[in-house]
């Protein structure tokens, strides 16, 4: 089992910290990880990514140009990452302000709506958690819900284990989106 | 605080294995990317359990002489900086140096030359490996190429260091020291105390309460020929490091037809390289030099035999190359493929490098 993701959407979507919970649930399931992040000013305002690698084996190089799940949040993302899709891979876009369609056939694509989703669980800064709940569901590893559990456990500050019922109806929200 | 699995930064790892290393101080001042160590040690608090310093210095100048101090009186002390900050030290790290003190300083390269940028770079080997600040001397250097490492690296850097009273540096990049991975914090030492210093580190500065001959730490003598001896002491000593502490890892090697030489984070694209390679049926072995000083020359040399060229791969313009060309001398084509600037190459890149400059050539 190898899954070499990127996520890539406007600083302050939440684009990282989604990262790094998915790297703690895969931690959590007894994964290899790593956790690469595009640091720098880019992250005020600007675009924002992360490299996210879980892996049976040891993980050689933490930066890579093809990746098997490119989650873009936005039309710059989609446009830079849609071509980095390997043929049978998984692209998963927020279609919010998508004016230019990815027309790739030799991948997986899957549009969401995750903005209204969220909006409809009524804390819109649960919208990373909507993503990640279209990834679990989309991508070939499953990873039980138990350990992103934990993994949310290990990732947020204990004052923030409050919200985890809330994060978890997210990832619900956004497991079921992707299934429509 | 026994063995753990966490998940966590190179610099946060570095914070931490400071502390269950059982380090007495850390003096530092913040600089991108790799302010994360001096923020995990303020965030940690270890003067409240280990009674380890930790100290923001008014300058890089400050933390580097806070350090020549402090290893004076055997202590275990260490500093961070990223390159710019780095080339402030250099005066400092050869005081050190000279004055036979051990201790510990890493560097989080960023690109240059000048502030340069704050994304990753391997640009500062030859200041690293090849003096730095003025004088004869070497420093220990150390380069990581996982989170795993940056922890290792700590009590091996600290080890080496107290062992040959030399100064050693981790010599890590951006990648390294921001990137996350699983890593094993080893489990807490104590610091050591005043009676152990005093039997470990004769000849530290640490009060002459026992009517022992005086000790004198000083990089300063104006009497050539004992300036000489000193010299040759530190040449011997450096031999001896060379003998005993070289380290460097293979992969593959023996199967195949061309060599990458990387070190760093910036060795693990290249084995992502090599497995890209493969499906091209292109053999390629890697050699990760894991101390930069000494260098893994023999190693290298006994690798070469039989290859049809070595690629070296490094986040500059071409430094670590000159040591693999003197260690292989003339014997094969000895290439290389480098970004610069803070853009990193992928493994991608490294393959039509390969082809380009040494395959299709």
């Amino acid at each position: 089992m190898k899954e070499e993701i990127i996520i890539a959407g406007f600083g302050g979507q939440g684009v990282l910290s989604m990262g790094k919970i998915l790297a703690y649930s895969g931690l959590m399931d007894d994964k290899e990880v790593t956790w690469m992040p595009s640091y720098g000013p880019e992250q005020r305002g600007g675009t924002a990514n992360v490299t996210v690698i879980l892996s049976d084996e040891k993980i050689s190089s933490p930066v890579l140009d093809k990746f098997d799940v490119v989650i873009a949040l936005n039309q710059q993302s989609l446009d830079k990452f849609a071509p980095k899709v390997k043929p049978g891979g998984i692209l998963i876009y927020d279609t919010n302000g998508i004016h230019n369609r990815p027309t790739r056939e030799d991948i997986t694509i899957y549009p969401i709506d995750a903005m209204d989703a969220t909006l409809e669980i009524g804390n819109s800064k649960a919208y990373n958690m909507v993503v990640m709940g279209a990834l679990l569901e989309a991508m070939p590893y499953k990873l039980p819900m138990e350990n992103v559990i934990k993994g949310l456990k290990k990732s947020l500050p204990e004052r923030h284990h409050k919200l985890i019922p809330l994060n978890e109806k997210a990832i619900e929200k956004g497991r079921e989106i992707l299934k429509k | 605080m026994k063995e753990e699995v966490r998940l966590m930064k190179g610099n946060e790892a570095i914070a931490h294995a400071a502390i269950r290393y059982g380090c007495d101080g850390y003096f530092g001042y913040p600089i991108t990317p790799q302010s994360e160590v001096l923020e995990t040690l303020e965030e940690l608090m270890p003067w409240e359990t280990t009674g380890m310093v930790v100290l923001q210095a008014e300058s890089e100048v400050a933390a580097i002489n806070m350090v020549y101090g402090g290893a004076a009186t055997g202590k275990a002390v260490m500093t961070s900086s990223s390159s710019p900050g780095v080339s402030l030290k250099q005066e400092g790290i050869s005081y050190i140096a000279a004055s036979s003190l051990p201790a510990l300083i890493l560097n989080v390269m960023r690109g240059g030359p000048g502030l340069g940028t704050i994304q990753p770079s391997q640009a500062d080997y030859f200041q690293a490996v090849k003096g730095g600040g003025h004088g004869d001397y070497h420093l220990i250097v150390l380069a990581p190429s996982t989170v795993q490492e940056m922890v290792d690296f700590v009590g091996l850097g600290f080890d080496l260091a107290f062992k040959y009273r030399n100064p050693a540096m981790i010599l890590a990049d951006g990648i390294v020291g921001q990137m996350m991975e699983k890593v094993i914090l080893p489990e807490q030492r104590p610091r050591r105390t005043d009676e152990e210093i005093r039997q470990q580190c004769p000849w530290a500065v640490t009060g002459r309460k026992d009517g022992r001959k005086r000790n004198v730490v000083t990089s300063l003598e104006l009497e050539s020929s004992k300036m000489e001896v000193i010299n040759h002491e530190l040449q011997a000593r450096y031999r001896e490091i060379e003998k005993n502490e070289t380290r460097w890892e293979e992969i593959d090697v023996e199967n195949a037809d061309y060599l990458l030489v990387a070190f760093g984070s910036i060795a693990r694209i290249c084995d992502k390289a090599r497995e890209l390679a493969a499906e091209k049926g292109i053999k390629l072995g890697i050699v990760r030099p894991i101390t930069l000083w000494p260098f893994p020359t023999e190693a290298i040399a006994r690798a070469a035999e039989g290859k049809k060229g070595i690629l070296c791969v490094e986040l500059n313009a071409g430094q670590m190359i000159e040591d693999v060309r003197l260690a292989v001398h003339d014997n094969l084509p000895v290439e290389h493929f480098g970004r610069m600037g803070g853009i990193i190459p992928s493994p991608d890149e490294v393959v039509e490098a390969v082809e380009e400059k040494l395959i299709r050539k």
